[in-house]
């Protein structure tokens, strides 16, 4: 393998998304891990650039960085005392160990020769499943590809279907957002109240009837 | 040899980088005790999903808009679930001034 400017800038942007996303899990502070979110946002985007996608790039940037990162930088505000809660649970260890092993497997499957296993002489593409593992040259591609992309989510044929599920998803998760988030007036609160109270009351009056009608019927028979 | 933007990067490359952020995710996930930093570590499984299928339509099939499709779904679905889970826990810590999972067993029966 060669190192080229590729590489170099592959190498980077992999240890500033492997290192935020660490950061992310392992910090006490969840201000400081929403902003290390970002940074490894980010990185994922430069990834993406790398993968000449540029599309999802910006995409990643205005979806993730632009919207969900501020949701969770709101949130974070809003539940402000809880910020110094302990950092991790009971099953933290076995967390980290299942992560831990299944990180293992994984590359043991993409790529044996990291784990130095050998592979079979003159097998220099194993094919898996169809797809050549480790090829390095692609073909190259033009901007019609997103173009392809464009027609094919509007296409009866492809994805149209999926494509109006996901703005109907869309507007429902807006709603039920907003539903369930929602400050309730004082008043509307008072008389969900009043309404919860009348209706406990009734309960325990209709369980106090049930419990004391078998006593009745005893105490008849036992007369 | 081709002299794209991808060059001297192997595929496998990508999905081990893909590989670590997934497990990293996945330890937010089950390891924090706080349910926002849960969701992070949603978002970053969902954004390390989102790497293998780019990577794959870059050096399998750049011809087919299939994966561009999926990562615009996963887009969508991410967005969605942050949306109501995080208006989930914040109407959660007003009820209760509590954002642990654990604290949340209510529904138990």
């Amino acid at each position: 393998m060669t190192i080229t400017l590729q590489t170099i800038i592959f190498a980077l942007l992999s240890v500033v998304v492997l290192g935020s996303a660490l950061f992310v899990v392992t910090t006490r502070n969840l201000f400081h891990a929403a902003l290390m979110l970002i940074l490894s946002f980010f990185g994922v985007a430069g990834l993406y650039v790398l993968l000449e996608s540029g599309f999802f790039a910006v995409a990643q940037v205005l979806v993730y960085i632009g919207a969900i990162s501020i949701l969770f930088i709101f949130a974070v505000m809003l539940t402000r005392g809880m910020v110094a809660m302990p950092r991790v649970n009971a099953q933290a260890q076995l967390a980290a160990l299942v992560s831990v092993l299944l990180f293992v497997v994984i590359v043991v499957i993409v790529n044996p020769t990291a784990l130095s296993i050998k592979v079979l002489p003159g097998a220099s593409e194993r094919v898996l499943g169809g797809i050549p593992w480790q090829f390095t040259t692609v073909t190259t591609i033009t901007d019609s590809y997103i173009k392809q992309f464009g027609a094919s989510l509007v296409d009866g044929s492809a994805y149209l279907l999926p494509f109006l599920l996901a703005a109907v998803l869309l507007d429902i998760a807006l709603a039920g957002a907003v539903q369930v988030a929602r400050e309730r007036r004082p008043a509307e609160v008072l008389a969900e109240r009043e309404l919860m109270a009348a209706e406990a009351a009734e309960e325990q009056q209709r369980e106090q009837a049930l419990d004391t009608a078998p006593e009745t019927v005893l105490a008849a028979d036992h007369h | 040899m081709e002299q794209g933007i991808l060059n001297g990067i192997p595929l496998h490359f990508f999905l081990i980088v893909a590989a670590g952020l997934f497990c990293i995710g996945l330890y937010g996930v089950l390891g924090r005790k706080n349910a926002i930093a849960m969701l992070m570590g949603v978002e970053l499984m969902l954004n390390a999903v989102n790497i293998n299928l780019i990577a794959f339509w870059r050096y399998v099939r750049p011809e087919t808009p299939a994966a561009l499709a999926f990562v615009a779904f996963v887009f969508v679905v991410a967005a969605a679930e942050a949306a109501v889970g995080l208006a989930l826990i914040i109407s959660v810590y007003r009820n209760t001034k509590s954002v642990d999972p654990e604290k949340l067993d209510q529904m138990k029966f």
